[in-house]
């Protein structure tokens, strides 16, 4: 239970802080993609007898880049290329899982997750990985808000974009894979979503935003854990159902004040 | 030192030409207009001045320097077209204007009590003292413009480029507009390229005025624009230009409308 909260409690913290550059970049979709894809990564490892977890980080960077280069060169759109990324790694995935003799109740973790059956390894994996995740969204977070207002604004202005660009497609790919162990690859960009989206209509400042971003993801994924474990629940449906609990809150506030 | 050298610029974009033998100097402290008819490459030039865009052939010299070393030694102020900026991003007048200088400041640095200072008077210099805290999104498109030029000048830039800066201004609020830019041009010695499909009201503020159709037709003297020929050669037809000046009658009478 400690390494439940520990770990969810970081992994949160991380997901609130990128759910506000994915809202904010309108990359919501991109963010769905990459975890079905993880799905693809996840089974290449149980047919190879490996991590699932690292031949899901490998495979999900992977699709993160292909989706960003086929759809900045302008061949494809960047719903198209995301549509097909992600089918296509489903379906990889549902094939090698027919293959695989080793899958399992271990898949439905993958799938739904897991975060109560957590181990020391895999919990300590997910601290560090999230802990240097974040220090490296902190020291390129102003360059990141810059880019996410206007990127032409941001290359004449001497930023780096595309160094920053993939540096967060590259921190997306990973908190992607890393918080599957929390909630699972079906509700991970409820997580990556959510908490941005929610903070959105609670504030007009952008540290405020990325502040209630981490509370919201905080609270609801503590709460989740602390409510499945008394009550025998589903550890991420419960999260995710805090989390829009939390957002449908802020979203009929917001309404009812502008009435 | 001329502050834009242009030679034998061509422009190809997905095999299709866009531009095509550009020769162009402007000198130092100067206002150049660029106008021509929609399509007619006027962005494509200058997303191509400011290294958005790479040449298919020529050169392009800033001051000396090609354009990508002229961003990284912080030359240009740039106000794109449209800012596609969603209503409800978290972002200030001021902190919009703080954006100008994040490249000089440096990783993991964040700006001083002095860069914030100079945010706000460059604002009061844009005229916009006491809306420094206004979400950037709440703001009028003339005052989003007055912000965004105080992005663009907090870095002392040496050059300005506008593109259509005055879209979705009305007509009162362009005149003002062009005022505070040929102020600022004479006060901080600030070489401008605009791009305007206005040329009546363009040839009142600039010092030259370049005439694009794919290709150059034009470049000098505004009033030499006007000439039947050019805007001919320009347009493909003859076009009557309406000119709205300190002394245009309707931009009088609509600016004393505004003040009462």
């Amino acid at each position: 239970m400690q390494r439940a909260l520990l770990t969810g409690a970081v992994l949160s913290i991380f997901s609130g802080i990128i759910s506000v550059f994915i809202v904010l970049r309108r990359v919501s979709f991109l963010g769905s993609g990459i975890s079905h894809a993880a799905f693809g990564g996840v089974s290449i490892g149980f047919l190879l007898g490996i991590n699932p977890l690292l031949t899901a980080l490998v495979y999900s960077i992977i699709v993160a880049f292909g989706i960003e280069q086929i759809s900045s060169k302008g061949r494809l759109a960047e719903d198209t290329a995301i549509g097909i990324f992600f089918s296509s790694s489903m379906a990889l995935g549902i094939v090698l899982v027919g293959l695989s003799t080793s899958y399992n109740v271990d898949l439905f973790g993958y799938l739904f997750g897991s975060i109560l059956a957590i181990t020391n390894e895999d919990a300590l994996i997910a601290v560090c990985t999230t802990l240097f995740l974040m220090g490296v969204v902190f020291v390129i977070m102003k360059e990141l808000y810059f880019i996410t207002f206007n990127e032409e604004l941001a290359f004449v202005g001497g930023i780096k974009v595309r160094l920053i660009k993939s540096i967060f497609l590259l921190s997306m790919a990973i908190a992607i894979v890393v918080g599957i162990k929390l909630v699972g690859i079906i509700l991970i960009s409820a997580l990556l979503v959510i908490p941005g989206a929610a903070a959105q209509l609670l504030t007009k400042r952008f540290y405020r935003m990325v502040m209630v971003s981490c509370l919201i993801s905080l609270f609801s994924t503590i709460s989740g854990i602390i409510i499945s474990y008394r009550l025998n629940l589903a550890p991420g449906g419960t999260i995710v159902i805090f989390l829009s609990i939390v957002f449908f809150v802020a979203f009929f506030s917001k309404t009812s004040n502008n009435a | 030192m001329k502050a834009v050298e242009i030679k034998n610029l061509d422009v190809s974009i997905n095999s299709k030409e866009i531009l095509k033998n550009i020769n162009l100097e402007l000198g130092e402290g100067k206002f150049l207009g660029i106008v021509g008819p929609n399509g007619s490459g006027k962005t494509t030039l200058l997303r191509t001045i400011i290294g958005i865009i790479k040449p298919t052939s020529g050169s392009i010299k800033i001051f000396g320097s090609i354009p990508f070393d002229a961003i990284q030694k912080g030359m240009f102020g740039y106000l794109p077209q449209s800012q596609k900026i969603e209503l409800n991003f978290p972002a200030r007048a001021i902190d919009v204007v703080l954006m100008g200088i994040y490249s000089r400041l440096g990783t993991f640095k964040w700006p001083s009590k002095k860069d914030i200072d100079r945010a706000k008077e460059m604002l009061s210099i844009m005229d916009m003292s006491g809306l420094e805290n206004e979400p950037f999104g709440d703001l009028s498109g003339g005052q989003q413009q007055r912000v965004s030029i105080a992005r663009a000048l907090i870095n002392n830039p040496r050059i300005l480029i506008l593109d259509e800066p005055s879209t979705g201004i009305d007509v009162v609020g362009q005149e003002d507009f062009y005022h505070l830019l040929k102020g600022l041009q004479k006060k901080l010695n600030l070489t401008i390229i605009m791009v305007s499909h206005d040329i009546g009201t363009v040839t009142s503020y600039v010092d030259e005025i370049a005439c694009l159709n794919k290709t150059l037709h034009y470049h000098g003297s505004p009033l030499g624009a006007l000439n039947d020929a050019v805007i001919k050669q320009l347009y493909g037809k003859h076009v009557d230009i309406m000119m709205h000046t300190d002394l245009c009658e309707k931009c009088k009478r609509l600016h004393s409308e505004q003040k009462d």
